[in-house]
């Protein structure tokens, strides 16, 4: 009963929207999901068995509808025109002359009846799904912000040269790869940098390395700040600690009383 | 027991993000027997269900959640300021219906069976976590094959890949349709 009433609606935009004039085709052939559907559509308004498919009628208005169409959007019409394509070879199949009279598996149509059934099937599947989805949508479960990670928490790798210089050849690739269209003459000095991460780092606690280097505005600016990193790392200023390889770097400001090797002593 | 036993599966649910399995639950409780843990899953959603209680535990996705009951949904709406949650698209939930009957399956498979290409769909649905890949297929071009990702069931509230409708519940509807036309 309850489909009953979902599907009612729905033919009937379906069938008003048939019986717009000509010019507003274009949005007919929208309201499809795909050339499967329209057949299906018009299957279903000629009250035709879908196993027993009259080729010739279907052909023909199926045409119809593609003929109304002045434009030809190639990437989604391509696909109307297949199943056009597939209807005419069937159609010119069943024309033929057959040396026997073929049993039901030789239909040259059974190759679309498996296809609009299995389509069909995931048709109602979807509508099914839909009733679950709406129903779930009013289930609200609580959502949490990510916990941020305590330093003493994370499981702590001390980096490597090698680590840093590998993470930074991928930020250099990624930043490669992205397109600069304004070239910006601004100076950034690694002094200035440095003041800037270690204000950073102050005013944040603790930094994604990552994140911030693809922030950077240029390339240039990008490369300076790595460099300050290092500087900091060798100063014993900061902390750069990186989980796993090829993952963000994190920094973090190194308090005066921490001893060298900091929290991931254990 | 069986009230501490109650009590602690309480907890453990209400501060889960995730939905919370059985295995991990004895993980955490220990030595409990199924009939007790059972049991108390029973008399814990029993005491939810009564009308004067706001939310629920729900199964979802093979663990147990605490949500929210339907009735009370333009409420958290009010709070949230959220006017509608956003549906899929027809266009993805036709190509996710497919993945969900037919995986494992890859694109030109799934392209296939709904006479339309499937790309941006999949694209879609991988950006949502509904689906994932899980490896090459074996074939010329080693196209990706797709599944259906936990986050899927949890989206849908089914349980398992078990509580999809079943095919007979398909044929049945198509049946309906067809009789109503006719």
């Amino acid at each position: 009963m309850e489909q009953e009433n979902q599907e009612q609606p729905e033919t009937q935009v379906q069938n008003q929207d048939f019986q717009l004039p000509t010019d507003s085709y274009q949005v007919k052939l929208e309201i499809f999901e795909g050339p499967l559907d329209l057949l299906l559509f018009l299957i279903r308004k000629k009250k035709i068995d879908i196993h027993d498919i009259p080729i010739a009628i279907i052909t023909r208005d199926y045409l119809e509808y593609l003929d109304k169409k002045e434009q030809i959007n190639l990437d989604r019409e391509a696909e109307f025109l297949l199943i056009a394509s597939l209807l005419i070879y069937i159609k010119s199949q069943m024309l033929l002359p057959r040396e026997q009279e073929a049993g039901e598996r030789d239909d040259p149509r059974q190759v679309l009846i498996d296809r609009l059934l299995e389509y069909q099937k995931i048709k109602v599947a979807s509508t099914l799904l839909r009733e679950k989805e709406e129903d779930q949508q009013q289930r609200w479960i609580r959502t949490f912000l990510p916990p941020v990670a305590k330093s003493e928490e994370a499981e702590l790798l001390v980096v490597s040269l090698f680590d840093l210089a590998e993470s930074f050849f991928l930020l250099m690739k990624r930043k490669e790869q992205e397109n600069f269209r304004v070239i910006k003459g601004k100076d950034v000095s690694v002094e200035q940098k440095i003041k800037e991460i270690i204000s950073f780092l102050e005013k944040n606690g603790s930094m994604d390395f990552l994140e911030y280097f693809s922030a950077q505005e240029s390339m240039e600016e990008a490369l300076v700040s790595f460099f300050c990193l290092l500087e900091l790392i060798k100063n014993h200023l900061v902390l750069a600690v990186q989980e796993q390889l090829f993952q963000t770097i994190r920094v973090w400001l190194r308090k005066s009383q921490t001893p060298p090797h900091g929290p991931d002593h254990e | 027991m069986n009230d501490q036993l109650k009590v602690i599966l309480e907890v453990l649910i209400f501060i889960s993000q995730e939905p919370l399995t059985r295995d991990k639950i004895k993980e955490v409780v220990g030595e409990v027997s199924d009939e007790e843990l059972e049991a108390g899953f029973q008399a814990l959603q029993e005491d939810y269900a009564s009308s004067c209680r706001g939310i629920q535990i729900i199964q979802t996705a093979g663990g147990f959640l605490f949500a929210t009951k339907p009735e009370h949904d333009q409420w958290v709406r009010r709070l949230l300021q959220i006017e509608k949650k956003t549906k899929l698209s027809s266009a993805a939930l036709e190509t996710l219906s497919i993945i969900a009957y037919h995986q494992p399956v890859t694109q030109a498979e799934i392209s296939a069976i709904r006479g339309v290409d499937s790309t941006y769909c999949l694209k879609t649905l991988l950006q949502k976590k509904l689906i994932k890949i899980v490896g090459r297929k074996k074939a010329p071009g080693n196209p990706l094959i797709y599944r259906t990702s936990e986050r899927f069931l949890q989206y849908f509230g089914l349980n398992s890949l078990d509580d999809l409708p079943k095919e007979e519940e398909i044929a049945k509807i198509l049946e309906e349709e067809k009789q109503m036309v006719s």
